[in-house]
């Protein structure tokens, strides 16, 4: 962990210039390279192009821990906004893909969590460069393990279960629509995602204790 | 044990594909401080062959850019134009306002906003160029911009064009029905206290006065910024009250009632264990009323239920009904007396 903290910190000039690409023993590969460049003419370029590289696939990787279209979406613009309204964008450690890779990661889970826990994570706290120090294998590990089991958790579901889930949070459909659409009751739709909810509620009730173990 | 670990490996794990042996490499592997760009590195390129949906990234930043550009206007004085050329923008307007001299200056705040005002005991509702729907309680002002929610150009410059947001400014109290344009077009309310609202569709109401400033959402999803601290935006539900007291902290509750909040829309008074200090605040800002209440005791007893009232004399004699104490009033002054 001491080596982890140390090394980005040990040579910060080499991180922080990416304006002068001789200087750096070319540790920032392929994207990275575009992006700084683009940072180097002004902020907006930089942002433009960091959306256009990877607001796609972070929308895509928020959405296996969400499910739900407009929050992935949400929660990806929040971790751009505050990249950019922060200034954090001009001290970016690592690369700008591991930067937002980790926060994203960070705040779907912490959005899931609460919500099928029922908790309220008070939202205003988290410092992302802190987030990433204190990054572990484990806490890594733990977030890839989590999207897969909410996938095969998903997967086991009965079908019309499974139907009625995805249609509900992938489609954002109300209740009555699906009742409506599947020709179900709207109590039977109710049901179904009484049931796919509690499967998923699992998921975080073993994880749980593993998760506050490693952050603290 | 660095060896087996492979991008083939890797897109393996991130399937879910790999033994608890390979796993445990893996978690080695990434102890390695170094490991770790590649790991996202190795993260993104699998996420993109295996895309779970698409988004456009275009909107994305437009709004976010907005977003951005509009705020760090938020403090000054004339919040007029949140987008991208801001640069160019402010040479056009500022040479024209050169040009047309000091005088116009002074009256640009006629030129460029639309204000709705209310006096005292006085509602009124007032349907924004957009569709939206405002009604404004006693006392309170709303102003916004004349191409409000509208594209205007001049040529190549185009005012309140590209911006995807329609921004309102609020002092005092409103309920917002907002309607949802198919360019996803985002509405602000802005407040005096700093606390900003970003609707996404929704109905909802705002309570901005010196006491406090709240927000109650009843549907949809709306969006809570103070861009002067460095807050995170806090998301509300349906249901949700937000409070924001004079120490400019922010609070979240859940209420059963949200539509309560909005219910002097259709004249009522709706009181949840409502002092009597809060019910003369309530006076002072809706009716102009001076109101002294003849001791502590007396301000601390509260009143629940809801009930019509049509002017400030009806909700006093209602009050002191309630409360069965007494009152008098000479033209704006108020004393309660047990």
């Amino acid at each position: 962990m001491n080596e982890a903290e140390g090394l980005p910190l040990q040579n910060p000039e080499n991180r922080l210039r990416p304006l002068h690409p001789t200087d750096t023993p070319v540790a920032i590969v392929d994207n990275e390279h575009i992006v700084r460049k683009a940072f180097a003419n002004s902020p907006e370029q930089g942002f433009e192009t960091l959306f256009r590289l990877y607001y796609r696939p972070l929308c895509s990787h928020a959405l296996r821990f969400v499910y739900t279209r407009e929050v992935a979406e949400d929660l990806v613009g929040e971790v751009f906004y505050q990249l950019w309204k922060t200034g954090g964008y001009v001290a970016v450690q690592y690369t700008y893909r591991t930067y937002l890779y980790a926060a994203v990661r960070h705040r779907a889970f912490n959005y899931l969590r609460d919500e099928l826990t029922g908790n309220r994570t008070p939202v205003s706290l988290d410092n992302v460069p802190e987030l990433l120090l204190s990054e572990t294998p484990q806490t890594l590990v733990e977030y890839d393990e989590t999207y897969q089991r909410l996938e095969k958790t998903i997967q086991e579901l009965p079908p019309q279960c499974q139907r009625v889930f995805l249609m509900s949070r992938f489609e954002n459909r109300k209740n009555q629509e699906i009742a409506d659409e599947l020709g179900l009751a709207l109590k039977t739709v109710e049901a179904h995602m009484a049931r796919a909810l509690q499967q998923l509620r699992k998921v975080f009730i073993g994880l749980a204790p593993l998760f506050f173990l490693v952050i603290h | 044990m660095e060896n087996i670990v492979n991008k083939t490996v890797l897109f393996d794990y991130f399937s879910g594909r790999v033994s608890p042996l390979q796993k445990k490499a893996v978690e080695q592997w990434l102890a390695e401080p170094d490991n770790r760009e590649r790991y996202y590195e190795w993260l993104h390129e699998w996420e993109l062959s295996q895309l779970q949906m698409d988004a456009n990234w275009q909107i994305a930043f437009d709004k976010v850019a907005s977003d951005v550009v509009g705020q760090s206007l938020v403090d000054e004085p004339p919040p007029l134009v949140r987008q991208r050329r801001i640069g160019q923008i402010w040479l056009a307007v500022a040479s024209v306002l050169l040009f047309l001299g000091f005088g116009s200056w002074l009256f640009r705040d006629k030129l460029l906003y639309e204000t709705v005002q209310t006096g005292f005991g006085e509602t009124r509702s007032v349907t924004l160029p957009d569709g939206s729907e405002v009604t404004l309680n006693a006392n309170s002002s709303l102003r916004y911009a004349r191409w409000f929610g509208r594209q205007i150009s001049f040529g190549q410059w185009t005012l309140g064009g590209k911006q995807r947001v329609r921004t309102v400014e609020l002092i005092g109290e409103a309920d917002f029905s907002v309607r949802h344009l198919p360019d996803q077009q985002r509405f602000v309310v802005l407040t005096p206290k700093g606390l900003n609202v970003t609707v996404l569709g929704t109905q909802f109401t705002v309570f901005s006065r010196e006491r406090n400033t709240r927000v109650v959402l009843r549907s949809g999803r709306v969006q809570l910024t103070l861009p002067r601290v460095h807050q995170r935006p806090l998301l509300m539900k349906p249901g949700d009250l937000a409070t924001l007291d004079r120490k400019g902290q922010l609070a979240l509750v859940k209420t059963v009632h949200p539509e309560a909040m909005a219910s002097w829309k259709q004249h009522r008074f709706t009181f949840e264990l409502t002092s009597l200090r809060e019910i003369a605040d309530m006076l002072h800002e809706n009716y102009g009323l001076q109101i002294t209440i003849k001791h502590d005791q007396l301000a601390d007893r509260t009143i629940s239920g809801s009930f019509p009232a049509r002017d400030a004399n009806e909700v006093l004699q209602l009050v002191a009904q309630l409360l069965q104490i007494n009152y008098s009033r000479e033209d704006n002054r108020v004393t309660f007396t047990d």
